[in-house]
C-alpha cells in the first residue's frame, strides 16, 4: 500500500491511498479541518466523493477504523455506548483477579458471558484481536465490547466481586 | 453622521444580498458584490435619484482594508518552501502561463496606441486568474481530489509570487509623475522599503511569534490588524503598493505557530472588507464607460480567454497529466477576478485618461465575463475537450 501525500495551497492537504483493486482512496484535509473523502475508481476517472467529516468527527471516526483505542484510563471504568445498547468497556485487571494467568481460551469468555475482548492494552503497547492462546496479566486493561448487562457481570468476574 | 451611516447600512445589505443571489443562481460571489456595486453607486441608483452608496473617502477606505486583508492572506498562505519542493514543475507551468498570458495584453495595449505602462497594467489584469474564484470552483466539483488540482494550484501560487513584485513595480511607475529620474526614485523608495521588509520577515520570526504571543481573540485580532494595517498605511504614505507591503506582513506571520489562529480569527473579518472591495470597485464603475469600452473587451476576451487554456494546457503537461486532465487545467486557468480588480484600482491612481476611465471599466467588463465564463468552460470541459482536442489529434 502507497499513501501519497501532497499539498493544495490555500486549501489543505491531500493524501491518496492506493486501494487492493487499484482505485484510489482520497482525502483531502482542509485548513478549516474538515475532511473530504474521495474515491477514485482508476487512474484516469473522476473522483467521487464519498462523505465528508468535520475535524472533530473525523478524529472519532478515525479511531474507530484504527481500532485502537488510546484515550487514557482514568477511571476503573470507560463505556462507549454503541446502537442498540452494545458498549465498549475497558477493564483493569487487578493482580488479585481470578483471570491472571488464565488465557482468553481457557475463560471462555464468549461463551460464558456473551462478549469478546477485542483488544488487550499491556504497558504501552495494544494488542488488537488477541489470540485465543493469549493469557491476561495483572495490570492489563481488556477492551470488552458485549452487551450492557453482560458487561456488567464480565466486570464483577474480573474484579472478583461476582454476586 | 447619519448620511454617512446610512451608506454603509445601503452597502452592507446589498452585500448580504448579493451573497443570497450568487447562492441562488450558484455563481461566484465576486462578480455578483460587483454588479451589486455598480447597482447601488451613483451611475445607476444615484441617476435615478434614489438613495445611493457614494464612491467617496468612506467606501475607499474600507475598500482599501479589503485589499490589504487580501494580500496579507496571499501572503500569510504563501510559503517558500512549497514553492520549492515541487519548483521545476510549479516553475515550468508558471513560465508558461506568464510568457503566455502577460505579452498578449501588453501587446494588445501597445497597439491600442497606449503607453507601455498602461499596456503593462493591462497585461497584468488579462494574466492573473482568480485564486479565490478558481479554489471555490475546484472543491465545487470535486476537482480538488483529482490529479489536475495540482499544476491549478501550483500555477496559482506562481503567479501569487509574481503578483507582489508585479504590484510593486506598477504600483511606483504609476505614480511615477512624468520625469524619468522621478520615476527611478520612486521604483528605487519602492524596492528599499520593500527590501526592509523581506529582511524583516526573514529576520524577524521570532520577533513576529512573540508578537501575537497573546491570550484571547479579541487581542490577538486586534494586534493582527494593528501590525498589518499601519505597514501597509506607511507604504501607501511613501508612494509603495500597500497591497505588496501587506503581502510581507501575511508572508511573516506564514512560518509563525500563529498561522493557523490567524486564518481561523481574522478570515471572517477579510471576508467583511474584501466584500465591501468588491462592491467599492462596482461604485466606482459607470456602466456607460464599460459599454464604450465594449470592443476592447470584445479583443481581449477572443484573445485572452484561449491563450489562458493553451498556457493551462502546456502547464499541466508539465506535471504529466494526461491530454483530459491537461484541457481541465487550462479552462479552469479562464477566470479572473479579484487580483485583476486590484490591478486595475492601482491603475486609478493614475493621471492619464486611460488609467483612471478606461482602465478600470473593462477590468470590471472583463472581470465580470471571465469569471462567468470560466464556471461555464469548467462544467461542460469534458465535452469541449471531445470536440476540440480530438479533432486537433486526428490532424
Amino acid at each position: 500500500m502507497t499513501v501519497y501525500e501532497s499539498d493544495l495551497p490555500g486549501v489543505g492537504k491531500k493524501h491518496e491511498i492506493e486501494l487492493d483493486d487499484g482505485s484510489r482512496l482520497v482525502v483531502v484535509t482542509h485548513h478549516a479541518g474538515k475532511r473530504e473523502v474521495y474515491r477514485r475508481p482508476s487512474e484516469d476517472a473522476d473522483s467521487e466523493k464519498l462523505f465528508e467529516l468535520s475535524d472533530k468527527l473525523a478524529r472519532q471516526v478515525g479511531t474507530i477504523l484504527e481500532g485502537a483505542y488510546f484515550q487514557p484510563v482514568k477511571t476503573d471504568r470507560i463505556e462507549t455506548l454503541l446502537a442498540g445498547n452494545v458498549v465498549i468497556e475497558w477493564i483493569d485487571v487487578a493482580p488479585e483477579s481470578p483471570l491472571v494467568g488464565v488465557t482468553l481460551a481457557g475463560a471462555n469468555i464468549r461463551q460464558k458471558y456473551g462478549i469478546s475482548i477485542i483488544a488487550i492494552q499491556r504497558g504501552d503497547e495494544t494488542i488488537p484481536s488477541p489470540a485465543a492462546d493469549t493469557s491476561i496479566e495483572s495490570g492489563d486493561t481488556l477492551v470488552v465490547l458485549g452487551q450492557k448487562d453482560a458487561c456488567r457481570s464480565f466486570v464483577g468476574h474480573v474484579t472478583g466481586n461476582e454476586d | 453622521m447619519a448620511a454617512g451611516l446610512s451608506q454603509i447600512g445601503l452597502l452592507f445589505f446589498g452585500v448580504a444580498v448579493a451573497g443570497v443571489i450568487a447562492a441562488r443562481i450558484g455563481l461566484s460571489v465576486i462578480p455578483v458584490y460587483v454588479v451589486i456595486g455598480i447597482v447601488l453607486g451613483p451611475n445607476v441608483a444615484g441617476a435615478f435619484d434614489l438613495l445611493y452608496v457614494e464612491s467617496g473617502e468612506l467606501t475607499t477606505v474600507l475598500g482599501e482594508l479589503g485589499i490589504i486583508l487580501l494580500l496579507f492572506f496571499l501572503g500569510l498562505e504563501f510559503s517558500i518552501d512549497r514553492l520549492l519542493s515541487t519548483r521545476q514543475r510549479i516553475t515550468s507551468a508558471g513560465v508558461i502561463d506568464i510568457v503566455i498570458n502577460l505579452p498578449v495584453g501588453i501587446v494588445l495595449g501597445l497597439v491600442l496606441g497606449w503607453s507601455l505602462v498602461e499596456s503593462l497594467l493591462l497585461g497584468g489584469i488579462v494574466y492573473i486568474s482568480s485564486s479565490a474564484i478558481i479554489t471555490k470552483s475546484l472543491i465545487d466539483l470535486g476537482w480538488i481530489a483529482n490529479p489536475e488540482s495540482e499544476p491549478i494550484l501550483g500555477i496559482l501560487v506562481f503567479e501569487d509570487l509574481v503578483i507582489a513584485v508585479y504590484l510593486a513595480i506598477v504600483a511606483s511607475l504609476v505614480a511615477g509623475g512624468s520625469g524619468l529620474q522621478e520615476t527611478a526614485t520612486n521604483v528605487g523608495v519602492a524596492m528599499g522599503f520593500l527590501l526592509v521588509l523581506v529582511v524583516a520577515v526573514y529576520y524577524g520570526e521570532q520577533w513576529f511569534e512573540r508578537l501575537l504571543d497573546v491570550d484571547g481573540g479579541e487581542l490577538f485580532v486586534l494586534r493582527v490588524l494593528g501590525i498589518a494595517v499601519p505597514v501597509a498605511a506607511l507604504a501607501l504614505a511613501l508612494g509603495v503598493s500597500e497591497a505588496v507591503a501587506a503581502f510581507f506582513v501575511g508572508m511573516g506571520f506564514s512560518s509563525t505557530d500563529h498561522k493557523e489562529r490567524i486564518e481561523d480569527l481574522l478570515t471572517p473579518v477579510r471576508d467583511v472588507f474584501a466584500a465591501v472591495f468588491f462592491v467599492w470597485i462596482g461604485l466606482g464603475t459607470d456602466p456607460a464607460v464599460v459599454l464604450d469600452v465594449i470592443g476592447l473587451l470584445a479583443i481581449a476576451v477572443v484573445l485572452t480567454a484561449p491563450a489562458k487554456v493553451v498556457s493551462g494546457y502546456y502547464g499541466a503537461r508539465q506535471f504529466g497529466l494526461d491530454e483530459r486532465r491537461s484541457f481541465r487545467t487550462g479552462v479552469t486557468m479562464v477566470t479572473r477576478g479579484e487580483f485583476s480588480l486590484i490591478i486595475a484600482a492601482t491603475a486609478a491612481a493614475g493621471t492619464t485618461e486611460v488609467m483612471t476611465q478606461v482602465i478600470p471599466a473593462f477590468a470590471v467588463g472583463y472581470v465580470l465575463v471571465m469569471s462567468v465564463l470560466g464556471s461555464v468552460l469548467m462544467q461542460y470541459a469534458d465535452q469541449l475537450e471531445a470536440v476540440i482536442l480530438r479533432r486537433g489529434s486526428t490532424s
